[in-house]
């Protein structure tokens, strides 16, 4: 199929230049449609998981050696404000092992949903590993999220503040954060943010060791905190 | 995830003006005239957000794209961004491989020629270095909806008809110099058929998984709904900028993206 939709993109227009049109866009569709799957697209949003790496490590093997070559997100040198108003780093937010999510405090539809996937897997690690996982939730609207919104929003969201961080910056550093970590988003004109829902496994060097993107089944991104909690 | 995409749509003829003796007698000249003054306006882009036409205010850009001999300047200022200093977080390894070496990025018409394989973030580091910044995509898009002299000419038949054959001409290698194009009526030159430029929210297209993550708002963007939802869909250039960018990501090297800068 991936070889007809190029041949119908390469090929030279058979007809005059309305045909060959369309018969491009037809083939763009299939281009498009081929490695993001529209049969998921027509049912439920199904949860889609990705290991960063082109082959997932074998069980056992060091997930930081797959995680290496996308680089450190310390690196970026962003800084942030927390809900006391206090600057932040990534490098100084809690962990050693951080899972990451972008959201935004007035959010109605999805960031809910996304905070309570994320508590699910705070619930379901063994109280050992409390102190050894962090939650970050940076802000996508930092215009409107200050820090009082954000501790306003974990205090509703009932967020135990030893372990849940929750970040704004200025729009420039969101940018980046969100072009590093391959979340998407754009501000609609009634003021909602359309935006992925992404959560990302940092390691204590701040490499991404996993990504989930969709929402429903956190199993590989518990397995994902697990191994780096070994 | 978005890296089958990206490859695909680069397999895709892209387009290229096949004046490279026009280019490189212009090209010096060209590049050192700096940025146009585009006095802001509205256009309708080709997903509607429900809010009809964007309006983009004042802002200047870059007359050509950024060139290889432009982009060795900064990374000579700027070791850091040397392809054997970059941190592996800002760029993927194909960053500026396609240069002789870490400091050399070839001779003659070689340093006119747009600068190929940055990623984002480098992009951006030029563009600030510079005193500038990217170009957001509504800006991006707004001057090239511009034709010879129109400064909409999105709905224009003729303007339609020779951006087709520009996007559907094969790329040549090596890349002509930039400034090789006739200037739209902003006096900007190679913003289609030469190569395809990074915006500063690039990551603001949402597509696939996304947009079915984060409920319908972008199901436009989706398979078949893709056309449909289109505010025109003769328009077969913006299709694939669009899908170019909503399969990229920041740390990116391609032989056929390159980028200009912006000012407000």
């Amino acid at each position: 199929m991936l070889r007809s939709a190029l041949v119908r993109l390469l090929a030279p227009p058979p007809h005059p230049r309305r045909v060959a049109t369309i018969g491009a866009l037809l083939g763009l569709l299939l281009v498009l449609c081929l490695p993001t799957g529209c049969r998921e697209a027509a049912g439920a949003a199904a949860p889609r998981d990705r290991v960063v790496a082109a082959v997932p490590p074998a069980a056992g093997s060091p997930v930081a050696d797959v995680a290496a070559d996308r680089g450190s997100l310390h690196d970026l040198g962003l800084r942030f404000r927390d809900a006391t108003g206090a600057e932040r780093e990534l490098a100084s937010v809690g962990g050693p092992v951080r899972v990451v999510a972008m959201v935004y405090t007035s959010c109605a539809h999805t960031c809910p949903l996304v905070v309570a996937e994320m508590k699910r897997l705070e619930a379901a690690l063994p109280a050992a590993e409390h102190a050894r996982v962090g939650f970050v939730l940076v802000s996508l609207d930092p215009a409107r999220d200050g820090p009082a919104q954000l501790a306003a929003f974990a205090a509703h969201a009932a967020l135990d503040p030893a372990r849940w961080t929750l970040l704004t910056g200025g729009e420039d550093d969101v940018l980046t954060l969100a072009a590093a970590l391959g979340v998407r988003y754009r501000a609609g004109a009634d003021g909602e943010i359309a935006h992925s829902n992404l959560l990302t496994v940092l390691d204590a060097r701040g490499r991404i060791a996993h990504q989930q993107q969709g929402l429903g089944d956190g199993a590989a991104t518990r397995a994902a905190v697990e191994r780096l909690l070994d | 995830m978005y890296r089958p995409l990206a490859i695909l749509l680069l397999a895709l003829p892209l387009a290229a003006q096949a004046q490279p003796a026009a280019g490189a007698r212009h090209g010096r000249a060209v590049a050192a005239a700096g940025r146009a003054r585009i006095p802001g306006g509205s256009y309708l882009p080709l997903y509607d957000r429900g809010a009809g036409r964007v309006t983009v205010r004042p802002f200047a850009l870059d007359r050509v794209p950024v060139t290889r001999g432009d982009f060795l300047a900064f990374v000579t200022a700027n070791p850091e961004w040397r392809r054997d200093h970059v941190k592996p977080v800002l760029a993927d390894r194909g960053y500026l491989a396609d240069w002789p070496g870490a400091l050399d990025a070839g001779r003659g018409d070689d340093l006119r020629r747009p600068v190929v394989q940055v990623s984002w973030f480098a992009a951006r580091a030029y563009c600030a270095w510079r005193g500038g910044r990217l170009p957001t995509t509504d800006e991006w898009e707004l001057a090239a909806a511009a034709g010879r002299t129109a400064r909409d000419a999105s709905r224009d038949p003729a303007e339609q008809r020779r951006r087709l054959e520009l996007y559907g001409r094969p790329r040549p290698d090596p890349l002509p110099p930039v400034g090789g194009t006739p200037p739209n009526a902003y006096g900007v030159r190679d913003l289609h058929g030469v190569v395809w430029e990074w915006t500063r929210d690039f990551h603001s297209v949402l597509v696939a998984g996304d947009s079915r993550a984060t409920g319908a708002r972008d199901v436009a963007l989706t398979c078949a709904a893709g056309a449909v939802g289109a505010t025109d869909p003769r328009n077969y250039p913006a299709f694939l900028r669009y899908a170019l960018r909503g399969g990229l990501d920041a740390r990116a090297t391609l032989g056929s993206l390159g980028f200009r800068c912006a000012a407000s």
